[in-house]
């Protein structure tokens, strides 16, 4: 999450704890919350990096909070993060991976694999479904992100169909 | 149900051209029926047609000069009374030839009820009120004489068949004896009445002649009659009003009580030709009607197919889908059936022309009273039968609404196709018949719908030119001579006159007497015509003409009355001289119900030696024309031989029989129209669903304007093929049997030429593609614009 | 209050609204033989909501159509609250499917030439009620489904996803035991899938016992119940278990890095 938090300081400084909650906010309900303790390292390693600089605010009755803000090498950095096309691969799949050895193992059988994989899809579905209808005002990313979560299972199941129909 | 009939209104209220057109449908095909019911009518009841011109009485009476006549006028049902007329009965005679006429006294006006209808000449005139005395009276008495004065003729009018009989024609003067004067009586007019014809033998025949005559010549032998004539509201039943009349009258005080049914079995004998033939006609057309609204009902529940559907899947029965499009469909039929009826009945009479007299005809006929309702329950019969098969197939349809239905059966193009398309036939051609052929069934009832109208119509073509054949080329069926020469008291004068006469091919003399064969009440004809040297050409179809002495050929109808057949010898007699004959041949006999036995003269002759000719039948040389030959030889032989025209009998019927041909021919085109609207409306939307694939294909629009076209012409050739020859035989058949049935002889019919039948099946081709064209230009525009779907 | 089949609140089992067994189908289709269903069981109980999911061609719809009594089965048994169906003549299934089952096409099949009042009112009329009962449950449907004020119009004159509300007033006017529904959002845009989805849940949660058809995934999650259906037979069957919390459920399917 290092260039999503750079990005985050482009707009102004900010402390660890605002920008979690930007960033929780930004993707919505639908996406799991931030370890608020990742976010400190996180932010730590990058003012090693010299990416950021931070500076403590004294607080009354609370330890120090620490803000951060870009350096000009920080926002080279989120220029050129946003001006390369993103490349990694597609998909992630263990379950691909079991189906296609399931067989010689003689240890599980492929359509049983096949069902219960589409069993855990469709659950996933079903909440997706749920989260689909929530609309912020002015933020389409939380709607944009379940209904691509939605598009992907899709393709996951029509990837079993296919193979159920090859293994039949 | 509520919910069936909000779908109906809605129906209704949506597809209101649709039933409007219905409506004015069976409107339009009860109309035709009825008036071309009403033509035939008219034209198989040649003397209902009289009967109503002249106004006729229904029940003529002859009674003693003394009865009381006045009572008839108010016996109840009687709604007119004709006379009553004196009259007396006179030999009339004109040269040798004889009859007995019973002249009534008349005015100079004709009478009002039971009006003659002049056929030529003319009324009386006033001017022939003047009695004829002979020379011998002189006696000054009475109101019947005058005292001097050259003789003139008294004018008088002859009935038809009296007047043939007599071989009278206006202007002749024949002469009667009463008592010991001889009475000269001039022809004014020939005229026909509804009542019975005259036949040497039975009832004296009719005339009319001045009162004052008539008047003095009763005072003078004291025989006279009065004649009365009773028109009845009620015509069905005239036998009541007979008895009553009778009983008014006095038993005792009648002479003869004639009712118009004598006078129409008198009339029409053999006029079963025209009826039946024409009968037959009017239910094929209502046959071929039916066919073509099933065709348009059909179409029309198809185009509901979907919303069936729908209505199934809510829960709709299938019964209650057949029921609603029926009781749809009868009620507008209904409604279409009902106006056509109110609309006839109100201002059927007064359309001008054939078809106004017709539906008058047609009223006074009781056989209205069945034929109108029968013919309006006939057509909702086949409007309710075309809709039920229309709505059971509807309620077949499957409960599952498709969106877009690929037509079933596509198959991929067959190896013959596929080759005739690599060949470069044109592929509009290919395609189109792809198209028919793709749906065998739905295009063989299509094509079997249009075939039913166009083998009617080939028919009626069979039979018109059986009717010309009968015209153009009478030697065909045995009427060789167009005109006939009175042989009167010197045959052998007219005859040495007529051999000498260019025109004249041969002159046969000719006889015919009234003989009677063993174990018959009504006597046949025996005719004897021609000599050994110049024998008569018979039109023969059966067995051989006569060759040797007491060898004979008949007509059909003398078979079936004797029950005979070919080969077998009769004996008929002749007032007591009897005729032994071998009937070696059929021919086409079209005198007397084909109840005529013919032989040469001299065979008669034979038998009896004082037989004389009573005509000569003159055959013409080719080329000759009746009526210019009959002006020479009357020239030639200075106006002493009567020439007369062959009129066939037959001949009488062919004109109103051809104007009901053309009307059934113009009814049958417009089904023939109807059913191709139908079956364009389907061939356009079964191709609609091609369209896009024919563009893809890289067919140009006219191509696919011209695979639709072809494609209905190539049903409509079928049909029309299988139509024009199936109907020439249908034809022939038809009027073969009703030649034989009629007495004339089975053999009459003839076909129409080839290029006639090549016409029709080129003309109906020519129509279904023409008409095809502009609905298949509008689809293949609204399918290039890509708005074609349904 | 959704009632969850077998295991019932009383404990009691309740009689199973529809109960299939060893349900064949095939069809003859130009020449060739396709077996659309082969040998089906299923059992549906009262209030559930269930969605029957396969690739196309596994026989989804003809499976739909013989719950409906649109196409008689070759063999097996249907059974619809307790009794036989299976045998039944087009007449009678045509008369229980007027009281019993409501029909969702993918295409609406609307009376086009009826407002949409009459549409909805249809089977209420068939059913045999009074007109004005039939009347009072029309704007009663036709309000909770938004379409108040468009009793007169025509069915061309809606967009699709109101036209298949008004489907859905005309399935439901009868109170059927049996809701049947085949791929009802396959014709429309995601709003008005989004809408047909809320109804279905609206009124299963009201205790509508459906059974829907589709091929999309995100349509069969709606329900609380998937069937696969491949090739004309069942290959599972599993019902969903209330999902623990929402909170951070894309994150199972999607990481975002960076």
């Amino acid at each position: 999450m290092r260039f999503a938090l750079l990005a985050l300081l482009a707009k102004g400084p900010a402390h660890g704890y605002e920008l979690k909650q930007a960033l929780e906010s930004r993707l919505g309900a639908a996406y799991p919350q931030l370890n608020i303790g990742q976010v400190y390292v996180t932010l730590t390693r990058l003012e090693k990096s010299g990416l950021i600089r931070g500076q403590d605010v004294e607080q009354a009755g609370r330890p120090n909070k620490r803000t951060y803000e870009l350096t000009p090498a920080g926002h080279e950095a989120v220029a050129a993060w946003l001006e390369d096309a993103s490349d990694e691969p597609r998909v992630r799949d263990e379950f691909f991976m079991k189906l296609a050895l399931a067989g010689d193992t003689g240890l599980a059988d492929p359509v049983g694999l096949i069902n219960k994989q589409r069993r855990h899809y469709l659950n996933l579905m079903r909440a997706m479904s749920r989260l689909a209808g929530v609309d912020q005002p002015g933020n389409p990313f939380p709607r944009l992100l379940v209904e691509g979560a939605v598009l992907h299972l899709q393709a996951d199941l029509d990837w079993l169909e296919k193979c159920q129909e090859e293994l039949e | 149900m509520r919910a069936v009939l909000r779908w109906a209104q809605a129906d209704l209220r949506t597809h209101r051209g649709q039933a409007l057109t219905i409506v004015l449908a069976s409107a339009g095909v009860t109309v035709a029926l009825l008036m071309s019911v009403a033509l035939l009518v008219a034209a198989a009841h040649p003397w209902q047609r009289l009967f109503t011109a002249t106004h006729g009485a229904h029940v003529w009476m002859r009674v003693d000069p003394g009865a009381d006549t006045a009572a008839l006028r108010h016996l109840d049902t009687v709604t007119g009374i004709a006379g009553p007329f004196r009259t007396v009965t006179v030999t009339v005679q004109h040269g040798a030839d004889k009859a007995a006429v019973g002249l009534r006294a008349a005015q100079s006006r004709p009478p009002s009820v039971g009006r003659p209808e002049i056929v030529s000449g003319g009324w009386l005139s006033t001017a022939g009120t003047v009695p004829a005395v002979s020379p011998g009276s002189g006696s000054t008495t009475g109101s019947g004489t005058a005292p001097l004065g050259p003789q003139a003729p008294v004018d008088i009018v002859l009935e038809q068949s009296v007047a043939t009989a007599l071989w009278a024609s206006p202007g002749d003067v024949l002469t009667a004896r009463d008592g010991d004067r001889t009475l000269q009586l001039r022809v004014a007019g020939v005229a026909d009445t509804a009542e019975a014809h005259y036949s040497p033998g039975g009832s004296p025949g009719i005339g009319w002649a001045p009162s004052a005559f008539v008047g003095g010549l009763a005072a003078r032998t004291h025989q006279s009659t009065l004649t009365v004539g009773l028109v009845t509201s009620d015509p069905g039943d005239t036998r009541y009003l007979v008895q009553q009349a009778v009983a008014a009258v006095g038993p005792d005080k009648v002479v003869s009580v004639s009712t118009w049914r004598d006078a129409r079995a008198d009339a029409e004998g053999d006029n079963h030709l025209l009826g039946l033939l024409t009968g037959i006609f009017g239910l094929g057309a209502l046959l071929a009607a039916a066919v073509a609204a099933t065709g348009g009902i059909g179409v029309r529940v198809r185009a509901h197919a979907r919303d069936v559907s729908v209505l199934k899947a809510i829960g709709l029965t299938p019964l209650q889908v057949a029921g609603m499009f029926l009781i749809q469909h009868l009620l507008l039929a209904g409604a279409g059936v009902l106006a056509a009826l109110a609309a006839t009945e109100a201002l059927g009479t007064r359309v001008p022309g054939p078809l106004g007299q017709a539906l008058a005809v047609w009223r006074t006929l009781p056989s209205q009273s069945w034929a109108l309702p029968l013919t309006a329950l006939a057509t909702l019969a086949v409007i309710g039968t075309g809709t039920a098969l229309a709505g059971w197939r509807a309620a077949r349809l499957p409960a599952i609404p498709v969106a877009r239905t690929a037509v079933r059966g596509r198959r991929r193009l067959s190896g013959a196709t596929r080759t005739a398309l690599r060949l470069r036939v044109p592929p509009s051609l290919v395609l189109g018949w792809r198209a028919v052929a793709n749906r065998p069934g739905r295009s063989a009832a299509a094509a079997a719908r249009l075939m039913v109208p166009v083998l009617m119509i080939s028919a009626a073509l069979g039979t018109w030119a059986t009717l010309d054949a009968f015209q153009h080329q009478p030697v065909r069926y045995g009427l060789a001579g167009q005109l006939t020469a009175r042989a009167g008291a010197d045959p052998g004068r007219v005859a040495r006159q007529l051999a000498h006469a260019p025109g004249v091919a041969a002159a046969r003399p000719e006889v015919e007497l009234a003989a009677l064969a063993p174990g018959q009440t009504e006597t046949v004809t025996l005719r004897g015509v021609g000599t050994a040297a110049h024998p008569y050409p018979y039109a023969i179809v059966d067995g051989r003409a006569p060759t040797a002495p007491d060898e004979a050929v008949a007509g059909q109808g003398l078979f079936t009355a004797l029950n005979v057949s070919v080969g077998q010898w009769i004996r008929l007699t002749v007032g007591s001289t009897p005729h032994i004959l071998h009937l070696v041949g059929r021919c086409i006999e079209t005198q007397n119900g084909g109840r005529v036995v013919s032989t040469g003269f001299d065979t008669l002759q034979d038998q009896d030696p004082t037989l004389r000719p009573s005509s000569y039948d003159l055959q013409l040389a080719p080329g000759t024309s009746p009526s210019a030959e009959q002006a020479a030889l009357g020239a030639a032989t200075g106006g002493t031989v009567e020439i007369h025209r062959v009129t066939d009998p037959a001949a009488g019927e062919f004109p109103p029989m051809r104007r009901v041909l053309v009307g059934l021919v113009m009814i049958l085109a417009l089904v023939v129209l109807a059913e191709m609207s139908t079956s364009i409306a389907t061939v356009i939307r079964d191709h609609t669903h091609d369209l896009r694939a024919y563009r893809a294909v890289g067919l140009t629009p006219q191509q696919t304007v011209a695979t639709m076209v072809t494609g209905n012409a190539l049903l409509a050739l079928a049909a029309a093929g299988v139509g024009t020859l199936l109907g020439v035989l249908v034809s022939r058949v038809l009027v073969d049997l009703e030649g034989a049935a009629s007495g004339i002889g089975s053999g009459i019919a003839r076909s129409p030429s080839p290029g006639v039948l090549l016409a029709l099946v080129a003309a109906t081709v020519a129509l279904a593609a023409a008409a095809c064209l502009l609905p298949a230009l509008r689809a293949a525009r609204t399918a290039a614009r890509g708005v074609g779907e349904a | 209050m959704r009632r969850n089949g077998a295991s019932g609140r009383d404990g009691q089992e309740a009689e199973p609204i529809l109960l299939v067994a060893d349900l064949v189908k095939t069809h003859r289709v130009d020449g060739s033989v396709v077996r659309a269903v082969r040998g089906v069981d299923l059992r549906v109980e009262p209030g559930e909501f269930v969605a029957v999911t396969g690739p196309s061609g596994a026989g989804k719809s003809t499976l739909l159509h013989l719950l409906g009594g649109l196409q008689r089965p070759d063999s097996g048994r249907i059974e619809l609250d307790g009794r036989r169906v299976d045998q039944l003549g087009e007449a009678r299934w045509a008369v229980l499917r007027r009281r019993r089952i409501g029909i969702v096409f993918q295409f609406f099949n609307l009376v086009s030439t009826l407002t949409v009042a009459d549409n909805v009112e249809l089977p209420g009329l068939l059913a045999g009620r009074s007109a004005r009962q039939v009347r009072a449950r029309r704007e009663e449907l036709l309000d909770e489904l938004g379409l108040a004020g468009k009793e007169d119009s025509t069915p061309q004159d809606l967009s699709g996803g109101e036209q298949q509300r008004v489907a859905l007033a005309r399935a439901l006017v009868n109170r059927p035991s049996l809701l049947l529904a085949d791929e009802p959002t396959g014709s429309l845009d995601s709003k008005g899938t989004r809408e047909v989805l809320g109804l279905l849940t609206r009124y299963h949660d009201q205790g509508q016992t459906i059974v829907l058809v589709t091929h999309d995934a995100g349509v069969a999650s709606a329900a609380d119940r998937v069937v696969s259906l491949f090739d004309g037979r069942v290959t599972d069957d599993v019902r969903f278990a209330e999902p623990p919390t929402l909170q951070g459920a894309a994150g199972a399917v999607v990481r975002l890095t960076g």
